[in-house]
Parts: structure tokens; C-alpha cells; sequence
């Protein structure tokens, strides 16, 4: 059952989005994700929306893929909603009590938050989903470089995500192997209430932290042994190279970035389609 | 020149004991005055049983440790010499027991690039050097997937691929089979025999199989720290007693031959495999 679980979500199909370069996807999602602040009014939605909808189609990734994320942040989002929608004052009160009251500012709002983590969560699936965890890495040591004068160890966080993700699904196995050690001897983890079940749990987390920290020891031996010392004078067997394709996002990017100013001057301009 | 020369390679450390008293220090000599050399395309296997001092040995073959006392070349390098850790490192390739704890990389040819791009190798040939090392290892179908889905046998061969890739003279396997089953030990033992037949490769094989010590040109047993038998196969499987004095095993077939010579039958006493035996057996039909 614990082997089951998939790291990183990655969808393995053919397509444009899924060949871009990962630097660049990187580029656009923090793009994005800055945009989605920026937006003010519904139109602004509209237009992400499509142009996210767009993507996807050309990712081919199912939809569902893309909803599963939202699943998991169900109760960030709700209780979002209710935070907004009955906290904000506002001047046309529809239905007062105590001290939560629903305006019509509070339904919008709630409205444009809840459509806020809808797409933010939706739009950072599209990243992971179309780029393997090794090229995201790779993309975030390239880009992490230039913050290596200031002291911002770029070489080193991108190596530690890989080993992370490489040893995920060892101590995955690990895990099992040790419940089902521990269960052999008499050991319950599904009963009893909260308190008892974390306390179950203090059998398995210690040989597991044990055996991790072996492993580290002799990883670090084993790296040593094939000449590892940090960046230093190290090369890349697959160099990251930016393809016509990668400039052309990076232009529809750009247009996408002035098409959001737009449509924020022109809510401006027309503040009553909101 | 000697692949690997040792002259009193001595290799002490302190253990602290927890006693009664707080804690005490007390001095361990893992190797004492350890001298062997190893010549180029030797296939030479380090017996010893657990805590015998055998890993150790090979740890200071790849300049992880350094002697405390005595010294080790490996090609003529000094270990001791810290400007050259990486050319030591890069001449004598190192294979570990567990071949989870070894592998970097989520994507095995990833993996076996992770030698020469810390060598700071061009890419193109890098590229090379990967593909030319999981055809060696006959992995070449794996070359994209994840370590964690192959085997065990198929994991180790990976690692081997990887110290490959930095075009070692000399490769020291400690234990690699020991945490495998019948198939993958085979398949690691099959690719180190062709390693040292085909590509001239220098391989110090440590292990406690002796099925595996058998193949060996030459073999060192180890015991407590000190170099205690050296010779050819034969010459220190016929030693039965002596070798179950180490805390190790002989090949069945050896101690079956034993045995039987014990009983008074005439057979040769450095019989290591089972057509050996047969061979002996209908040889011993014949003449009575």
C-alpha cells in the first residue's frame, strides 16, 4: 500500500508544454502566480482562465489530473471562503448576525480568493505535472545562481532535493518493512485515539531515523569515493540549452504579462463590470 | 609498476567504552603492518571474517582513510598525499556492500554520470563514457529508469557502471554481493570476471564467499588486522583447518575432499569445484 504513493506528480506524455524548458515553465508558473495577485476583477479571471484552460489542452494532461491538487487545499479553500465572506464590511448588508454579517463586498471577495487558490493550485500542477523532478532541480540551481554571491548555496539545496527524491521511495520500503516487523510482534496501529496512535508511531520513527542516518554515512562515503567535493570545476552530462520553442513561450509570457496590465487599466476605466 | 603497494600500512583508532566509570578510551589497531602488492590486471580477492579488518583495508585502497602508520601507493601515488585524493580516487574505483546507499541520482545513466561530471569531464563525453559503461554492464535497456525500481543485482551493476564511467585502472568491491540473492550475486560476478578479462581491469574482490574467492588469481586472507595467508586459491583452500582456525568457511567441495582424504581416500586436497571433484572421484575408480 505505501509503494503505491507516486513522487512527483509527473504525467509522462508527449507534448509542447512537456518539452519547453523547465527553466522557462519555472519562469512562466512564478509569472503566473504573481499575475493572479495583480488581477482585480472578474474579466482579468476570465482571461486566466482561458488561457490556462489553453495550456492544459496543449499539455494533454486530463483535466482531473490538474483537480486532483485542489482536492488536498478542499479545506484551506472553504475555510477561506467563510473567513471572507462573513468578516468583510461592507456598506450593503444583506444578513446580519452577531457578528458575521454578509455583504455583497464579502461575496465578491470570497468569490476572488476561492478563484485565486483555485488557479494558483491548478497552475503549479501544470508545472510539476509536464517537468520531471530532475529537470525542475536542475532548473532551480540554474536559476538559483545568481543568488550564490549572497551566500544562497544553489549547487547544494539542488542536490540535496535529489538525493530527497531518490531516497523517498527506499525509505518508503523501509517504513513498510519496519511496520510490518513491528506488527508481527504485537504491535497496533490502528486503534486507540490520537494520543495513542502517535505514540504507536515512536516504534516505527526510531529505526527509521536510525537506519537514515546510516544510509547518509555511507551515501557521503560512497559520493566521496567517486571524487564528489561540491561544484567545484563539476560539469553536466545534459546541458539545459534554449530551443527556438522555449523563445516563442517566452514571448507569449510576455504578451500574457501585458494583456493582465490591460485588463486591469480597463477595469479602471470601467469599474461596473467589476 | 605495482597497481597496490603496502609496506606496515598500520590503521589504529580510539574507541570510546562506556563504563561503569564514564567513559574510557581505549585504542583499536583495525590493520597491523599490513604489506602486499598488487600487480596490474590481478583479479586478487581479501578474505576475512566480519570485523577482520578487511573493509578497512579497502576503504585506505580508495584514500576514505588514511594509514596511521606504514604506507600505501596505489599506482605509485602516496595516499597519504592529499593533493592527490582525486587522481587516487579516479585510478582505484570503489563498489560498496549496500547497493541502496550508493546511488545518487533518481535516473541510472544520471547516476553513472555523477563520477565524470565530478571529475569536471565535457558533456559529450561524459555521454560517452555512460553509454560506453552500461553496455559493459549490460544495462543499456535500464538507462532511463529509476535505481529504485531495479533490482538488486541489476543496483549493483549500476554502481559498478558508475566507477566505470571514471575509467579506473583498479576496482575494489567491498562485499558487493552480500546483500543479494543467488541471481544478482551471479550477475555481479559474471560482470566482474569480465571486467577483469576483457578490459584488463584490476579487481581486489573483498568477501567471506568462498565460491567467490575461489575465482581469484590470488588470494590474501585477513584475520585480526594482519595479512595471515597469501597464495594461489588452491594453495589456501587445501589449508582446511587452518583457514576454519580464521573463523572461515572452505568451498563444500574442499571440505567434502577433506573429509574424505581424513577417511583415507587418496584424492588431492585442493579441490575447489565440483567437476574437480568428479574428475578426482572417477579418476579414484579407475586406479582401484
Amino acid at each position: 500500500m505505501i509503494r503505491d504513493i507516486t513522487i512527483g506528480q509527473f504525467y509522462p506524455v508527449d507534448s509542447p508544454i512537456h518539452r519547453l524548458d523547465a527553466r522557462v515553465k519555472l519562469t512562466m508558473t512564478f509569472i503566473y502566480i504573481i499575475t493572479l495577485f495583480m488581477i482585480n476583477s472578474f474579466i482579468g479571471y476570465f482571461f486566466v482562465i482561458g488561457t490556462l484552460l489553453a495550456v492544459i489542452k496543449v499539455s494533454k494532461v486530463p483535466i482531473k489530473f490538474m483537480l486532483k491538487g485542489i482536492k488536498s487545499i478542499m479545506l484551506i479553500i472553504i475555510f477561506t471562503a467563510f473567513i471572507n465572506l462573513f468578516m468583510t464590511r461592507g456598506e450593503q448588508i444583506l444578513w446580519q448576525w452577531g457578528f458575521l454579517s454578509l455583504t455583497l463586498e464579502g461575496i465578491f471577495l470570497a468569490l476572488k480568493m476561492c478563484i485565486r487558490l483555485v488557479l494558483l493550485i491548478i497552475g503549479s500542477s501544470v508545472l510539476t505535472l509536464t517537468t520531471t523532478p530532475i529537470q525542475l532541480t536542475d532548473a532551480i540551481e540554474y536559476m538559483l545562481r545568481p543568488f550564490k554571491k549572497i551566500g544562497v548555496p544553489a549547487h547544494e539545496i539542488a542536490m540535496m532535493m535529489t538525493i530527497a527524491l531518490r531516497f523517498i521511495p527506499t525509505l518508503l520500503d523501509e517504513t513498510d518493512k519496519i511496520m510490518k516487523a513491528q506488527q508481527a510482534r504485537g504491535a497496533d496501529f490502528d486503534t486507540g485515539n490520537l494520543m495513542q496512535k502517535a505514540k504507536s508511531l515512536i516504534p516505527i520513527l526510531v529505526p527509521l531515523f536510525i537506519s537514515a542516518f546510516r544510509r547518509a554515512e555511507e551515501l557521503a562515503m560512497a559520493m566521496e569515493a567517486r571524487c564528489y567535493h561540491g561544484d567545484e570545476n563539476r560539469t553536466r552530462m545534459n546541458r539545459m540549452t534554449m530551443q527556438r520553442r522555449d523563445y516563442h513561450a517566452l514571448v507569449m509570457g510576455l504578451v500574457y504579462i501585458v494583456a493582465i496590465f490591460g485588463l486591469r487599466y480597463v477595469s479602471y476605466l470601467l469599474p461596473f463590470i467589476i | 609498476m605495482k597497481m597496490v603497494k603496502a609496506e606496515g600500512l598500520t590503521y589504529e583508532y580510539i574507541k570510546m567504552l562506556e563504563t561503569d566509570h564514564g567513559t574510557e578510551e581505549e585504542k583499536v589497531s583495525a590493520l597491523k603492518a599490513v604489506n602486499l602488492e598488487i600487480e596490474k590486471g590481478e583479479f586478487v580477492v581479501v578474505l576475512g571474517h566480519n570485523g577482520s579488518g578487511k573493509s578497512t583495508f579497502a576503504k585506505h585502497i580508495n584514500a576514505l582513510l588514511e594509514p596511521t602508520k606504514g604506507t600505501l601507493w596505489i599506482k605509485g601515488m602516496n595516499t597519504k598525499n592529499g593533493e592527490l585524493v582525486w587522481d587516487i580516487r579516479q585510478t582505484a574505483g570503489m563498489v560498496f556492500q549496500n547497493p541502496d546507499n550508493q546511488l545518487v541520482a533518481t535516473v541510472v545513466e544520471e547516476d553513472i554520470a555523477f563520477g565524470p561530471e565530478n571529475m569536471g569531464i565535457a558533456p559529450a563525453e561524459i555521454r560517452r563514457r555512460v553509454d560506453e559503461a552500461l553496455a559493459t554492464v549490460r544495462m543499456q535497456k535500464y538507462a532511463t529508469h529509476s535505481p529504485s525500481k531495479l533490482s538488486g543485482g541489476q543496483k549493483q551493476r549500476i554502481a559498478i557502471a558508475g566507477v566505470l564511467a571514471m575509467k579506473p585502472d583498479c576496482i575494489v568491491l567491498d562485499e558487493p554481493t552480500a546483500m543479494l540473492d543467488p541471481v544478482g550475486r551471479k550477475e555481479v560476478m559474471e560482470t566482474i570476471e569480465r571486467l577483469n578479462k576483457d578490459e584488463g581491469i584490476t579487481i581486489i574482490l573483498i568477501t567471506h564467499y568462498m565460491d567467490e574467492a575461489v575465482r581469484g588469481d590470488r588470494v590474501y586472507v585477513i584475520d585480526d588486522g594482519e595479512v595471515v595467508m597469501q597464495g594461489r586459491p588452491k594453495e589456501i583452500f587445501s589449508q582446511v583447518e587452518r583457514l576454519q582456525q580464521y573463523g572461515l568457511d572452505v568451498p563444500q567441495v574442499t571440505e567434502v575432499a577433506h573429509f574424505l582424504r581424513m577417511e583415507g581416500i587418496d584424492i588431492p586436497p585442493d579441490i575447489l569445484t565440483v567437476e574437480e571433484m568428479v574428475g578426482a572421484l572417477c579418476q579414484l575408480k579407475l586406479t582401484t
